[in-house]
């Protein structure tokens, strides 16, 4: 199956995650057709628009699996937690409504950027950034600007390169990325 | 970009003032006013751009009415002269600098001296200012025309009449490149209402502006394409992707002077190609090419683009990808828009960004404009989509 052809529904807390991840999965040989953006107004609270919507995002992803080329990728920060607690935290929504947490051999992939997208984006600009910090590095003025930095981590990601002294969260995020790869191919 | 527009007595814009953006939402009930804006950017561009009349342009309607009603008895009465007069102010940013076009317009009310009490109306262009950087370019005041060139010096000549913008008649030289980059920047708002139905599948003639409902899509085809084989295969590469079978266009000549649009699609059926008229299309498939055509027609060149409800005709699964690329063609400065929408897939996602605009107006009063941002989480305790709180009638309170 050629990438091309997976749809992939991006669940994001904000249009900064949905630009960066968006200009990441084109770069990767993703089709843009094939995106569907699921995102809050700016009259909503991005993280609670992401607890609320994993459910029911999880729910359509397994009903339609079976016959459907499709992912789900869920971006959410992880602001004051750990990148643990928040998958801990989704994983117990799954939880209470008696769902199993998400397999291996799903293609459903959560990541968590520590404390936030930002912090990712600044080391990828070459800033030393800590993820301990509660500073949020620089907010671009558009959040299309991330596009060079968000390639760039593809083409990084498309050669395997380990990440010098990169944030803990971006390097779990780039192992699930490693895992989920093969089950969009 | 277009920086800023102030309108004045314009039917429902009193005293009205927009700051746009790179891309920008309008938002509101019917009747709000948000097309009005659109008009009034449309008048403006024929004025000073096309060698147009002032009397042609506008009507008695565009009149606030609540204010012909309020002045009109007065005048009658000779307790006032004139009504108040119509203003317009656009700003832009561009050729290095801010330039600030300003344009009062007076409706001149005459009783005639018979039994009837007949009135005599007309339009004139009471004033006509540009500045660059603050400074004056041209100044238009009752008879005298100033214009300064593009090193300052200050030139003064008569007014011809009122009724024509003086930045439509001049021609262009060595010493009014800035007034004239004006004039160009005017000619590059494109306001369209697409009415697929109505595009004409042949052209006479290339022409540079496209028409409001793209009637003559073609002969501005023409005009951006046929010699810019780049731009052309961009769009042909796009549209494959997007119209099944779709291989490419052809202008093919019909008589002396006419052109049609052709495209042609392969078909597995037949082992050969087919050709259909651009009429032939359905009106979903000539919406697709039409906004794909503005997208690869106008980039990179200071355009704005006004669209009246773009996603009218398109499929569901259409809207989306067309969003992506509007969204990085204004992020990246290489297009300006400004859009009228009421359809939820739209407003949801566009205004994950603050760049919505909401238009309310009580009957008979006039637009007033709210900025959609994050403001209103605190409102919204209930988490609402923006499409379910304009559904709901919730967004106004």
């Amino acid at each position: 199956m050629s990438k091309s052809r997976i749809q992939i529904v991006l669940l994001c807390e904000d249009k900064q995650q949905l630009v960066f991840a968006r200009h990441f999965l084109e770069k990767m040989g993703f089709d843009k057709r094939k995106i569907i953006p699921l995102i809050p107004s700016v009259a909503q609270s991005g993280e609670q628009f992401v607890r609320e919507s994993y459910l029911s995002e999880v729910k359509k992803y397994r009903q339609k699996c079976n016959h459907l080329a499709i992912a789900l990728i869920v971006m959410t920060d992880a602001d004051n937690l750990s990148v643990k607690q928040r998958l801990n935290q989704l994983s117990s929504i799954l939880q209470e409504n008696n769902l199993p947490d998400h397999q291996k051999e799903e293609a459903i992939a959560v990541f968590i950027p520590k404390r936030n997208i930002e912090t990712w984006i600044g080391y990828l600009k070459g800033e030393k950034v800590n993820e301990e910090d509660k500073k949020t590095y620089n907010k671009f003025l558009k959040e299309s600007d991330c596009k060079p930095y968000s390639e760039n981590l593809a083409e990084r990601c498309q050669r395997q390169e380990k990440l010098e002294d990169s944030p803990d969260s971006l390097n779990i995020a780039c192992q699930e990325f490693q895992r989920l790869l093969p089950l969009l191919n | 970009m277009l920086k800023r527009l102030y309108v004045d007595n314009f039917r429902c814009l009193v005293d009205f003032e927009l700051n746009f953006d790179s891309i920008n939402l309008f938002l509101g009930d019917n009747g709000a006013g948000k097309s009005t804006v659109f008009d009034v950017l449309g008048k403006l561009q024929s004025l000073t751009t096309i060698d147009s009349n002032v009397k042609t342009i506008f009507k008695l309607s565009d009149y606030t009415r609540w204010q012909i009603l309020a002045q009109l008895p007065l005048i009658y009465r000779k307790e006032k002269e004139n009504m108040s007069h119509q203003v317009f102010i656009l700003e832009f940013i561009g050729n290095g600098g801010i330039y600030e076009y300003e344009l009062k317009i007076n409706f001149l009310i005459n009783i005639l001296a018979s039994a009837s009490n007949d009135t005599f109306m007309e339009w004139i262009i009471e004033s006509e200012r540009l500045w660059f950087n603050k400074k004056l370019l041209l100044n238009v005041y009752e008879q005298e025309v100033t214009t300064f060139s593009d090193d300052g010096v200050e030139y003064r000549s008569s007014r011809y009449n009122f009724y024509q913008s003086i930045i439509s008649l001049l021609k262009p030289d060595e010493l009014n490149k800035k007034i004239i980059w004006f004039r160009e920047r005017m000619k590059r708002l494109v306001i369209l209402k697409i009415t697929p139905n109505t595009i004409v599948g042949h052209s006479l003639q290339k022409s540079q502006l496209l028409d409001k409902t793209m009637e003559n899509f073609v002969s501005w085809y023409r005009y951006i394409f046929a010699d810019n084989q780049d731009k052309l295969t961009q769009l042909t590469e796009s549209l494959q992707e997007i119209l099944d079978g779709f291989i490419r266009f052809k202008l093919e000549q019909i008589s002396e002077k006419a052109l049609v649009l052709k495209l042609i699609f392969k078909t597995e059926e037949l082992d050969q190609n087919i050709e259909f008229f651009f009429d032939e299309l359905s009106d979903g498939q000539k919406v697709l090419v039409v906004l794909y055509s503005l997208f690869y027609g106008l980039e990179s060149q200071d355009y704005t683009i006004c669209i009246d409800e773009p996603e009218n005709f398109l499929a569901l699964p259409e809207i989306q990808p067309w969003l992506f690329q509007l969204e990085d063609l204004c992020s990246e400065g290489k297009l300006q828009a400004l859009l009228i929408s009421h359809h939820p897939q739209l407003i949801d996602y566009l205004l994950s960004s603050p760049i919505g605009y909401w238009f309310e107006r009580q009957a008979n009063s006039s637009v007033k404009v709210k900025p959609i941002n994050s403001e209103l989480q605190k409102c919204n305790e209930s988490g609402l989509s923006m499409s379910e709180l304009i559904a709901r009638r919730w967004l106004s309170e």
